[in-house]
């Protein structure tokens, strides 16, 4: 008896406990998920969602994922086997984030509402959201054409709705470059026109720099497309602009671009005249005193930095175990012009067929465009103060010919010179080697730590700039047909690089000037789609100049007895880590629309070519 | 002693037959067909899924098709189950108009069936032979459908048997022919690394009509 009443108690005991212990941590807050009212109560959190936003908008090409560099005709892949890319995919750096758009809307409704800031501040905020909404739908278009346009509705989904009111077709492709236009003019008039601290945050000339590429891009769409054999269209215009467009959208993309140049805080970036190539590198990769730069990702050390530096850094300029994951190749080299001769080839043989000799390999390089030298690390040029070796062997002449000894990379010959370089380049399978002959300048930081895995760097990724404020200028004033001002605004960049000025602009300078002047900066891609290049530059030949990869490989000769001993001869081969020419086809020319999109909204229509 | 046995015996019966009913055998049922100009089948590129034709089924909530890949000697297969397909091209897609009438397919075992297409231009008298260090082509174009400029003409030699304008050793690309003409080129093959080494050759000759994603072919010959 008395055992079974202890047994009683210890039930109950449990029995309560059971009920009264948890009730307190059911109920306890989340302190993960906020609910609306609490975040729209609260100035500093309003702000943490609109930096929320900031860093879920980068999309293409960008120095947070560098081997997307590798797969145009800008840069090669070096860490390890060959990338083996024969054709691009249908998804392509596609873009399609209404996810993203949902959440703007949700803000922009809320922020509305709210009483914690004041109307000036809410002002803008908006501004700056809807400038992010309509970056988003400029990043969908360009790959997608026109897609479904929700303005500011959120939609709410309950269960027997009619579900076909939610449901939006595709808007005409002019249509959505018009939308993307329309917003950024009303929100030029609510953003500030001062500069941002490290243009991380949109303001007025963000703006009006994308008003400008989005009337541009369209224009020449409008323009190009439709002087192909076959314009690439839909029945419904979801892609195809009409060719009686391109004239407004030039005009405008040409009255954006003047209203940045003439108006705002920016200038072209000329803090060195006596240093060129210094001074273009800054203009792209140092934040300080920055005049060039309207809009960019920034990055910040702890918590918000990238791995550009890390993994490209050259392997004699390491502090950790990465580096040179991708270089440069040859084919953009060469796209950079000499001060006097338009021809940008490197000069490697004489007419003869013999090779040119050089006393230091930088010497092959010397009177090119200052941009060179600001956007690659070339043989022997410095970084951080000290020179960047690049060798992939010696050229020993035994007997009437030239003989190629390569080694390990480090490896010296019995008299103690050089063979190999530890930097490479040479043609293997092996990581942390380079295999292109240069490495990238542009956006490499030099910030000590900064290639290191456990702080990276804070080198920032510039959207829009001045140069290219003066770029569309250019190239919207030759499509109108007003000779002079193009040639005066293309002269200004072609200026500051310290190259002859142009008397005359055709649309194969424009490309030519964008591709050198915005190297690794997302533009080349587009730029070659918008014009309908595209498919001629990466024809998918073997050999074929532009399709396919080169490489230069500097030697270090070996001729003792003769006046060219100790010199450096160059060799022009094709890069051994992309086996295939580049290959662009005209269904490349528009993403494919994914049938999954199609199925939840059957009034998507599909894309030409699918 | 019972009991215990047929508790066994219940999970035992629940595991055995539960699987049998979400499983369909595999589907044995064929498509075999051709694109067909004239009754000839139409050379195209037959690596890297280029030219593809799609099949719909009707009475499902989804429309998503099936591709369906057509290899370089202009035929295709597909293997389904019994039913009523719909077969159309891909919009845009392969040297010919661009025609996306729908051919009714009925499968119950085997079907064969032949896809009519119009190309631009068609590629006859295809002679390819291998002449000591040359090998030599000679074709005449022909104008079926027109309407678009003639891009280039290539003569392409592979070491498989898998030729085409991304898959190939040697390409000779020929501009500015005309509809009409007798094509005749003959390629010095002395220094080429493949026909040094003494193994199997393969050729064909293509046309790409301006501005269409794809060229048409002739069929492959086996040079050596």
């Amino acid at each position: 008896m008395k055992k079974s009443s202890i047994f009683k108690v210890l039930l109950l005991a449990g029995g309560l406990s059971c009920f009264s212990s948890c009730s307190e941590f059911l109920e306890r807050e989340p302190d993960e998920i906020l609910t609306d009212d609490q975040v729209f109560s609260d100035a500093i959190m309003i702000e943490s969602v609109l930096a929320n936003f900031y860093g879920r908008v980068t999309w293409g090409q960008h120095i947070g994922d560098w081997f997307q560099y590798t797969i145009l005709d800008e840069a090669g892949k070096s860490d390890g086997g060959p990338d083996n890319i024969q054709n691009y995919g249908n998804a392509q750096w596609r873009v399609y984030d209404y996810t993203l758009i949902r959440n703007i809307n949700q803000f922009l409704q809320s922020l509305r509402a709210t009483t914690v800031i004041t109307d000036t501040e809410k002002q803008v905020y908006e501004g700056e959201v809807r400038f992010l909404r309509a970056w988003t739908y400029f990043n969908m278009a360009r790959g997608l054409g026109g897609m479904p346009i929700v303005g500011d509705e959120v939609f709410d989904y309950q269960g027997g709705m009619d579900i076909t009111t939610l449901q939006y077709p595709r808007s005409t492709e002019a249509g959505i470059y018009d939308y993307v236009i329309q917003e950024c003019d009303a929100v030029s008039t609510m953003l500030n026109d001062e500069k941002t601290i490290n243009s991380a945050r949109a303001n007025k000339w963000a703006a009006l720099m994308l008003k400008a590429r989005a009337a541009i891009y369209a224009g020449s769409l409008a323009n190009y497309n439709n002087k192909m054999n076959s314009p690439i269209r839909t029945a419904g215009a979801e892609v195809g602009i009409p060719a009686d467009r391109a004239e407004g959208y030039y005009e405008q993309a040409l009255a954006a671009a003047q209203d940045v140049i003439n108006n705002s805080p920016y200038r072209l970036q000329l803090n060195k005249p006596d240093d060129l190539q210094r001074n273009f590198y800054e203009a792209l990769s140092v934040k300080d005193n920055n005049t060039e730069v309207i809009w960019a990702r920034d990055y910040r050390y702890p918590g918000q930095t990238v791995n550009f530096t890390t993994m490209n850094i050259p392997g004699s300029h390491a502090e950790d175990i990465d580096r040179a994951a991708a270089g440069p190749i040859l084919n953009l080299v060469e796209a950079f012009e000499y001060v006097e001769d338009r021809d940008g080839a490197i000069k490697i043989r004489d007419n003869q067929g013999n090779y040119v000799f050089y006393d230091n390999p930088l010497d092959a390089f010397a009177n090119k465009d200052a941009r060179l030298g600001g956007s690659v690390i070339l043989p022997n040029a410095l970084f951080k103060g000290t020179p960047v070796p690049l060798q992939a062997g010696q050229k020993v002449w035994s007997n009437g010919n030239w003989q190629t000894v390569t080694g390990q990379p480090g490896e010296l010959d019995g008299l103690g010179r050089l063979i190999t370089s530890s930097n490479g380049p040479n043609r293997s399978n092996e990581q942390f080697i380079n295999k292109t002959g240069f490495f990238f300048r542009k956006f490499l930081d030099e910030a000590a730590g900064a290639s290191t895995r456990g702080r990276n760097s804070e080198m920032w990724f510039p959207r829009f700039r001045f140069a290219e404020a003066v770029l569309i200028a250019a190239e919207a004033a030759m499509e109108l047909g007003d000779q002079p001002v193009a040639v005066g605004y293309i002269n200004q960049v072609r200026g500051r690089a310290g190259i002859q000025p142009l008397t005359a602009v055709t649309l194969d300078d424009i490309i030519q000037e964008r591709r050198v002047e915005f190297a690794f900066e997302d533009h080349r891609y587009w730029d070659l789609k918008r014009f309908r290049r595209a498919h001629i530059v990466w024809n998918g030949v073997v050999n074929s100049p532009t399709a396919q990869h080169y490489a230069l490989f500097p030697y270090l000769v070996v001729a003792p007895g003769t006046p060219n001993d100790g010199k450096y001869v160059f060799d022009k081969l094709t890069f051994s880590n992309s086996l295939h020419p580049r290959f662009f086809e005209l269904r490349n020319y528009y993403n494919f629309i994914d049938l999954g999109w199609q199925n939840a909204n059957p009034k998507i229509v599909l894309n030409p070519f699918q | 002693m019972r009991k215990y046995v047929n508790m066994f015996l219940l999970p035992a019966v629940v595991a055995v037959s539960s699987c049998g009913l979400d499983n369909y055998d595999a589907p044995e049922s064929k498509i075999l067909g051709r694109v067909v100009y004239n009754g000839e089948p139409v050379g195209v590129r037959g690596t890297g899924e280029a030219v593809q034709l799609q099949l719909y089924q009707d009475g499902y909530e989804l429309r998503n098709p099936i591709p369906v890949y057509v290899g370089q000697d202009g035929t295709f297969e597909a293997k389904l189950f019994d039913g009523e397909y719909k077969l159309v091209t891909r919009d845009n897609n392969g040297p010919w108009v661009n025609d996306r009438d729908t051919t009714v397919i009925n499968v119950r075992g085997t079907a064969n069936v032949d896809v009519e297409v119009t190309p631009f231009y068609t590629l006859s008298n295809v002679q390819l032979s291998l002449n000591g260090n040359n090998a030599n082509a000679s074709f005449q174009i022909n104008e079926v459908a027109g309407g678009l400029d003639i891009d280039y003409v290539m003569i392409l030699v592979g070491k498989t048997s898998f030729v085409d304008d991304v898959s190939y050793a040697i390409r000779v690309d020929i501009d500015d022919v005309t509809a009409g003409s007798t094509i005749t080129e003959s390629i010095d093959l002395t220094n080429n690394n493949d026909f040094k080494s003494g193994r199997a050759l393969f050729a064909r000759v293509g046309l790409r009509p301006a501005g269409k994603d794809q060229a048409i072919y002739s069929q492959v010959v086996r040079l050596r």
